[in-house]
């Protein structure tokens, strides 16, 4: 009895191994028989995997065939004049290959079954390519449940060679597309939005907030100069066709120091090629002037400006806005500069100015005593200052103001200066002018230096005068100071999140939400063995996968914006050289403008003749001779 | 005092503008505002009656006057005046630090406009005030804005002509590596003022100054000379003078000028052209 049971399971076994072998060969057989479509598919899947390309791509590329397909049945009903003939086309083919291969004319069959071949080929490919990807992801593919895993890594490591290889094509990735989106670099997976070769931005989100994170050297500048320069060159371009108002960018980059100032001569090269006509470095190169400001606000600007303790401090506090209300609502106008401004913070002259005004007066001479000490305040809050915000000059006098904060180095001056800079934004944007351009606010690490002014409060204040905000910072927590407003920040990123390399990715990650995965259990057969029958069922996974933006590579950042999520290799953008400086002057730092920011090497030009002596006529006109 | 009152946008241009008149509505508006002793020498008349002009012109809205620190009273244009002598800059009195410096180059104005060789010539005072105003918002990096440009027509009967000289009025004493570099940015311009930043100093171009003419008080001389030692060859295009008499405030102790308080000393002329 048990040796008849066992010879009806080793029939079973063998009848279902006989099975097996017969459905193998079947396949074999159509795989040979169809060898010109075979051979096609299995090198399209190869390069799929290979190069980690979506099968959409496969079946793009299948579609691009039907001209050729056209044609070739076209040219076949014109010769043969049946459509017979023409239903018959890849019949015939398929036939009129095998008699030239069996002729020994390779060549010549492939050539004839190509039109047919080639177009099925990519699209079996594609379903064999998504067939895989498929099983992979439910976790039903594999020898084991890890395959899965390992088969994820392999291919992002796939995809970013691709992406890495298509950045270095020249004139693959351009700043622009041909429909005016930004392209930041190529994409190498993309999870929730559309696959495409190149990413693209709409120009409307950079005109929207954004939020960038990423720790030093994961590529955060290469990132912000391409995204400034795609906002500069698209702003410019729709100018130009009298589409939109003249983009202004304003960069406030609070670390300071010399890294700094090697980026804004980097943004200044990058900005000019993206067609920026001039980058004001402040306070280098250029200055604002405070004075431009509204007087209501220039009192306001300048009592914030100075530090006010709390309790008694309020009544001193409150004398000094007095104070300063007088000196800038005197009757011969705001003051022009700070110098003009301390001058009159001297009583005798605010005595003078008020003397017919008794309201005024009476004021004052409560105040009087307390004028040397505010005086003294504000003088020393100047020298701190410097000479960046006593002008001239003014945020409409360039396209790209790229303003460098001591963040580091002189926390309560840049505080102050952070400070000032707002206001002056936000009242140019505010009036007539300002309302002209289109501004893009990028701050970056912003909260070192938002002691006087939270970066929620800059947020609500770019918002309400329609300015875009660009906030990036190296961490979650450099965002802001309170989770709360970290939170605020990101949550109303409507241009988007960029998130390169961070350790602490996961509270940024979780704005993208979750999606619907397949989770698939399979039955254990005994190790190493699984067997392909379980269950499966709906879990919600994230769109963001925080390991893998903790493994981001340089120059890899993930874009997050509605629920979905673009994985992207920056293009670097490759600025002109800087020119040659010209003569050095003792005592002056060396920076390139004028005709170095143009791209000019300076040459030796020669000096012009001496002038004609007009030593006669000077003396005339002033009496005296030439020293 | 006298408060600065708003003029109204377009008041009523008076039947009775004479040349004299004109003439010193443009200096006064073109050098932001001048000081009674100086606008009497510039119009030829007595201190009195330079009043009574500021007077017609307040009563026509196109003059303000207050007297802002020592010495005679400020005049200044309202908006009404810039309007009408075709300037567009801001209608404010001249900024009390800025009084000294106001004063010390009307008087270099006026010195060089007296002589018989700048009549002659027609040569063209190009104030700070135009410059600035061509620059409008253009230009965005700290450029320096000479207190003005003499330009000395082709064909003009002297050997300088077709020239365009920068005026520097330097009073207070910079450090010499600033006064340098100010002196090397102006020889070394090539560009107008407002033109774009790449043109400001193309290579190749000639320079925009043949020479810079710097008017020094005793205080800043040593520091304009050392600057002009450093310039090297461009220091062959530096003219160097003492301020004229009566360029420093009167009443203020010195400024070592020399001349200090003679404020119309040789300096009264009719109405030069400006």
């Amino acid at each position: 009895m048990i040796r008849r049971y066992l010879g009806l399971l080793a029939l079973l076994a063998v009848g279902r191994l006989l099975i097996r072998l017969a459905g193998l060969a079947v396949i074999a057989a159509l795989a040979v028989a169809a060898a010109p479509v075979s051979l096609v598919a299995a090198y399209a899947a190869t390069m799929a995997w290979l190069a980690g390309w979506p099968p959409r791509r496969l079946y793009r590329a299948a579609l691009w065939c039907l001209p050729m397909v056209v044609v070739w049945l076209a040219a076949t009903a014109v010769t043969t004049r049946s459509w017979r003939q023409v239903a018959a086309a890849p019949y015939l083919a398929w036939l009129a290959m095998w008699h030239g291969a069996a002729a020994g004319s390779v060549a010549l069959a492939a050539l004839t079954i190509a039109p047919a071949a080639i177009p099925l080929g990519l699209a079996a490919g594609g379903l064999a390519w998504a067939w895989r990807g498929y099983a992979m992801r439910t976790g039903t593919g594999g020898l084991s449940p890890g395959s899965a895993v390992s088969f994820d890594r392999r291919q992002w490591r796939h995809q970013a060679r691709s992406a890495r290889a298509r950045i270095a094509a020249p004139g693959a990735v351009p700043l622009l597309s041909r429909g005016g989106d930004i392209v930041p670099g190529a994409v190498i997976r993309t999870v929730g939005h559309r696959a495409s070769p190149a990413a693209a931005i709409p120009y409307r989100r950079l005109r929207s907030h954004q939020v960038v994170i990423g720790t030093t050297g994961t590529g955060k500048t290469t990132l912000l100069l391409r995204l400034w320069a795609g906002f500069c060159a698209r702003g410019l371009q729709l100018y130009a066709a009298g589409a939109g108002h003249r983009p202004l960018l304003v960069v406030l980059d609070c670390k300071g120091g010399a890294d700094s100032r090697r980026v804004a001569d980097r943004a200044r090269r990058v900005l000019r090629d993206a067609g920026a006509r001039s980058t004001a470095v402040w306070p280098d190169e250029a200055a604002l002037s405070l004075w431009a400001l509204p007087p209501r606000q220039l009192i306001t600007t300048l009592v914030d400006m100075i530090e006010h303790g709390t309790g008694g401090a309020a009544y001193y506090a409150d004398v000094m806005e007095a104070v300063v209300a007088l000196a800038v609502d005197a009757p011969a106008g705001p003051p022009a500069s700070a110098a003009d401004f301390l001058a009159r913070l001297d009583p005798g002259w605010l005595a003078a100015v008020y003397a017919g005004d008794s309201a005024d007066a009476a004021l004052l001479r409560s105040a009087s005593r307390h004028i040397a000490d505010i005086a003294l305040r504000f003088r020393t809050l100047f020298r701190r200052l410097g000479e960046g915000l006593d002008g001239p000059g003014g945020f409409g006098d360039a396209d790209v103001w790229y303003c460098i904060l001591e963040g580091t180095s002189e926390i309560s001056v840049a505080e102050t200066q952070a400070r000032a800079l707002v206001d002056l934004l936000a009242s140019y944007a505010a009036d007539g002018r300002g309302s002209q351009r289109e501004i893009l606010l990028a701050v970056d690490e912003f909260s070192a230096v938002s002691r006087r002014l939270p970066v929620w409060e800059l947020y609500e204040r770019a918002r309400s005068l329609g300015l875009a905000l660009q906030v990036s910072a190296q961490s979650w927590q450099g965002l802001a100071t309170r989770d709360d407003d970290r939170y605020r920040i990101a949550a109303t990123a409507d241009g988007g999140i960029w998130l390169l390399r961070t350790p602490h990715p996961d509270a940024a990650a979780g704005l993208a939400g979750t999606r619907p995965v397949i989770d698939t259990s399979r039955r254990v057969r005994g190790v190493p063995r699984w067997s392909h029958e379980g269950s499966s069922r709906i879990r919600q996974a994230p769109v963001v996968d925080p390991a893998i933006i903790r493994s981001l590579d340089v120059g890899q950042a993930a874009y997050i914006y509605r629920g979905g999520v673009t994985y992207v290799q920056i293009k670097r953008l490759v600025a002109a050289p800087a020119a040659v400086a010209g003569q050095p002057v003792p005592g002056q730092p060396v920076t390139v403008t004028g005709a170095a920011a143009a791209g000019h090497a300076s040459t030796p030009r020669p000096e012009p003749a001496a002038p004609p002596d007009a030593g006669q006529f000077l003396d005339e006109a002033f009496g005296a001779g030439p020293h | 005092m006298t408060p600065g009152q708003a003029a109204p946008a377009t008041p009523g241009m008076p039947t009775n503008v004479a040349e004299r008149d004109i003439a010193g509505l443009l200096f006064v508006a073109e050098m932001y505002g001048v000081q009674l002793d100086q606008l009497a020498a510039l119009l030829g008349v007595t201190e009195p009656r330079a009043r009574g002009v500021t007077a017609s012109w307040q009563r026509a809205r196109y003059a303000e006057s207050a007297r802002l620190g020592p010495g005679p009273p400020w005049v200044w244009l309202s908006r009404a005046g810039l309007a009408a002598c075709g300037l567009r800059s801001p209608a404010t009195a001249p900024a009390l630090s800025r009084l000294a410096h106001l004063r010390a180059v009307a008087a270099v104005r006026l010195a060089l406009e007296a002589t018989p060789g700048y009549r002659g010539a027609g040569a063209f005072w190009r104030s700070e005030r135009r410059l600035r105003a061509r620059m409008g918002g253009r230009v965005g990096l700290r450029e320096h804005v000479p207190d003005g440009e003499v330009h000395w027509p082709d064909g003009a009967p002297v050997a300088w002509a077709g020239e365009c000289w920068a005026v520097e009025a330097e009073l207070t004493r910079k450090t010499v590596a600033r006064t340098a570099a100010i002196m090397r940015e102006i020889l070394t311009r090539t560009g107008d003022y407002g033109c774009p930043a790449a043109q400001a100093r193309e290579p190749g171009r000639p320079p925009r100054h043949d020479r810079v003419l710097y008017l020094c008080s005793p205080a800043a001389r040593p520091t304009v000379a050392r600057a002009r030692e450093m310039a090297g060859a461009l220091g062959a295009r530096v003219e160097t003078r003492d301020l004229p008499p009566g360029a420093a405030l009167p009443g203020l102790p010195g400024a070592g000028l020399p001349g200090a308080g003679q404020s119309r000393a040789g300096q009264s002329r009719a109405g030069a052209p400006s």
